[in-house]
């Protein structure tokens, strides 16, 4: 083979994405990460984060080398702080000030300066979306070489802001036309080495699903109107409390409408994932997301079964110390295990413990299932693909982290 | 495995593969040791020297050892076939759990942390209390009035109840800066005290009070909360909750409401208690109307039946059963009692909503 053409052949049936990473490696890291967290009181987390992501880039292949991830705790401590001082200090002043405004009746002025202040949340969360893409571009290595990206988001944030109201504004019709656009405007801005990143996803190929996810709360609302004449009518006619059976098709209809509608999100979302990243490329690469509803669907019931592993992972010790009686015996005056501070402290590790570690389950599946579906194919040239000249941002994904959405 | 590296072989060079951080191409040269740390050489090309110090280990795969050069980005060596010992303890550690923990080792790191965290949180939630009076009355004042002004409005001024409720106010307030005492229009059974020496009564406590020593009897609770700086303690403690929580909701009314329903603990409870029974005995006026008082919220609480219990211990107010008990029992037989207010003083506050048309009413927005 040439040195420095790195090809994948397609033929060969193995995806140019492959990850070798086993629960049983992570158990450890995840396991000792909660113990810092907790010891620490949340400080931590910053490096734990950093610990679960080092472990999972590092068994993630692309063709014939691995990722490597150098980002640090420090980084994201960082972020995080700067969030506190520049996003929380002022809004927990700005509290204090809307009540005193409130408390001397200027109701209105009140309502204007909070609505304003939701808008620059809204250009601020997309800012942070847009720089947590950098952020971790940035940290990611493949052979030496580092993503990254020269623009700081700001432009981004506001198309985030005005394309997102547009979107809800057309009875939220035009969701499909933000996050295809959103989602091109991200990754024209990145790169990876000297290449540039290029994406062109088309929203028309999403229309019609996205319209099958949007009736559908609509049909069903109709439905349950026309399913209700009945039911109201043999209630009137009867004079009687309705019966068990009408009590059943309620709660049937309820739970149809739980299921449903996230069942439909879902249809969308994984039509959108296979467009978005089937329209981005890196110089002569291309990329393919293979993951249809139903994988999206095992991922996410396969999460919900690790809750529910937690749940009795945590359960049947209580049980078995009978210490779920003091949640049933409450008298009035008293708190509950005021007698037994150990019952209370073993309650809660017993607790705090499994439920803590569904989160980097959860995080380790879903990194496994980017992976395993993420495809690419075409030729890099590894002299060609030479190293970023994009600045390093200095600190994390703190403001993103502060929306919560940082999950990977 | 790292024995079958002979002393020649090292000398001759180990092989490594290696990326320059300029461009993705992998290279195989041999790493050559010297005295001053290493060079690499592939064909006729040789980069170095580098020294041992110079180099950060990496995360690699599973098997393999991976470092990085601190001055220069994306540089990396990689040995595959192990490393040989007189190299080995040249090379530098990869970190694990982070620097500082790696020193003391995670057992002894996180044996450390659990005690420090341990006296953190004791200090958290008894600070409030211990930093509370030593908070300036003049802050504090400020801070109310910015908080509290005039509260919407709602504020009640029929002719000649403020007067009367000042003058009941003297008669169980002494010392330090004046207490503000007002009542609201609004329909609630309850009193609260507010930042800054202020305590508002609502309306429906008056209208419900069957003389004025049951007015008396919870106004001396409320005085009793911001003599102890009860108040000062629960917004300090509310403040370091929603920072620590990071919890900015932007729900204004959250907040206010929260000291509306003020979080004092149950030991602040008692202490309001006992700081009304004894002001209530200075003044000359009996105790034994607000133990009638909560005489009947105990009936209201003896309707909800099952709940009751659940009320009891989620409250941070004793039952009413046992603050009648209390009251009861701070009557002295043998002390002569009078009326907190005359008939026409207690008319005026009685009706000091209804005789002012103005003053707005109901609750805040949001």
């Amino acid at each position: 083979m040439d040195d420095h053409a790195v090809t994948h052949d397609q033929g060969a049936g193995e995806s140019a994405f492959a990850f070798d990473g086993s629960w049983r490696e992570f158990a450890p890291i995840a396991i000792t990460n909660l113990l810092l967290t907790i010891v620490t009181l949340g400080i931590y987390r910053f490096w734990a984060t950093t610990r679960e992501r080092r472990y999972l880039w590092s068994r993630t292949r692309f063709i014939d080398d691995r990722f490597e991830w150098t980002g640090t705790g420090l980084e994201l401590f960082i972020g995080f702080v700067l969030v506190l001082l520049l996003v929380f200090v002022p809004l927990f002043v700005l509290q204090f000030v809307a009540q005193g405004m409130i408390l001397r009746g200027h109701v209105v002025a009140v309502g204007i300066l909070f609505f304003l202040l939701y808008m620059f949340f809204f250009y601020l969360f997309g800012i942070a979306r847009f720089r947590a893409l950098r952020y971790r571009l940035s940290r990611s290595w493949w052979r030496g070489i580092r993503g990254g990206s020269d623009d700081q988001g700001w432009r981004y944030g506001w198309s985030f802001l005005w394309k997102t109201v547009v979107s809800y504004l057309a009875l939220a019709l035009m969701i499909p036309w933000s996050m295809a656009s959103l989602w091109n405007e991200r990754w024209n801005a990145m790169s990876f080495g000297a290449q540039p990143f290029e994406s062109d996803a088309r929203w028309g190929n999403l229309f019609l699903r996205y319209l099958l996810c949007w009736a559908l709360p609509w049909v069903m609302a109709v439905g349950l109107m026309f399913a209700m004449i009945p039911v109201v009518m043999i209630a009137a006619g009867s004079g009687e409390p309705p019966g068990p059976g009408i009590m059943i098709a309620i709660f049937a209809l309820v739970l149809a409408f739980y299921v449903l509608i996230p069942l439909a999100a879902l249809v969308y979302y994984a039509a959108f994932m296979r467009e978005a990243v089937g329209a981005l490329r890196l110089g002569t690469i291309e990329f393919a997301f293979t993951a249809r509803t139903k994988h999206w669907l095992l991922l996410f019931l396969g999460n919900f079964g690790l809750w529910l592993l937690a749940l009795a992972v945590a359960i049947i010790p209580l049980m078995a110390l009978g210490l779920l009686a003091n949640f049933t015996n409450l008298q009035p005056g008293e708190t509950p295990f005021s007698e037994n501070s150990l019952g209370f402290v073993v309650t809660l590790v017993v607790l705090v413990i499994p439920f803590a570690l569904v989160g980097p389950f959860i995080r380790y599946r879903t990194w496994r299932f980017g992976v395993t579906w993420l495809e690419a194919y075409g030729e890099i040239d590894a002299d060609v693909l030479t190293q970023s000249t994009t600045r390093t941002p200095t600190q994390g994904e703190g403001l993103l982290d502060a929306f919560d959405v940082g999950a990977i | 495995m790292l024995s079958m590296w002979a002393r020649s072989e090292v000398s001759d060079g180990v092989p490594v593969w290696h990326y320059d951080g300029v461009t993705a191409r992998r290279r195989h040269p041999l790493l050559v040791t010297d005295a001053a740390g290493f060079r690499l050489i592939e064909d006729e090309v040789e980069s170095g020297p580098f020294g041992w110090d110079a180099l950060v280990a990496q995360a690699g795969a599973a098997n393999e050892r991976v470092y990085g050069l601190k001055s220069q980005p994306g540089w990396r060596i990689g040995f595959t076939g192990g490393v040989p010992a007189e190299i080995d303890v040249l090379l530098p550690h990869p970190e694990r759990y982070g620097r500082l923990i790696d020193r003391f080792g995670l057992v002894r790191a996180s044996a450390v942390l659990a005690v420090i965290a341990g006296f953190v949180v004791f200090i958290g939630v008894t600070a409030p209390g211990w930093i509370a009076p030593y908070v300036p009355s003049s802050w504090e004042k400020r801070l109310g009035d910015a908080m509290v002004g005039d509260f919407g409005g709602r504020f009640c001024k029929g002719a000649g109840g403020q007067q009367a409720l000042d003058a009941l106010a003297r008669q169980l307030d002494h010392g330090g800066d004046p207490i503000e005492v007002r009542v609201a229009n609004i329909k609630m059974v309850n009193a609260v005290a507010l930042p800054g020496g202020k305590v508002v009564i609502f309306r429906e406590l008056l209208s419900d009070a069957k003389s004025p020593d049951e007015v008396a009897g919870v106004l001396g609770h409320e005085i009793g909360h911001v003599r102890n700086r009860d108040v000062m303690a629960a917004l300090l403690r509310q403040m370091g909750l929603s920072v620590l929580l990071g919890g900015f909701s932007g729900d204004v009314g959250g907040t206010f409401n929260a000291l509306l329903s003020a979080t004092y603990s149950r030991e602040a409870e008692a202490n309001a208690d006992n700081y009304a029974i004894s002001a209530l005995s200075r003044a000359g006026i009996s105790p034994a109307a607000t133990a009638g008082f909560f005489a009947r919220l105990a009936r209201d609480e003896a309707k909800l039946g099952p709940a009751r219990a659940a009320l009891g211990y989620m409250s941070s107010h004793p039952l009413s059963e046992s603050r009648e008990r209390k009251f009861k029992a701070g009557v002295a037989a043998s002390a002569r009692y009078r009326p907190a207010l005359d008939a026409a003083q207690w008319r005026a506050l009685s009706d000091i909503c209804k005789n002012d048309p103005e003053a707005e009413e109901g609750w805040f927005p949001g």
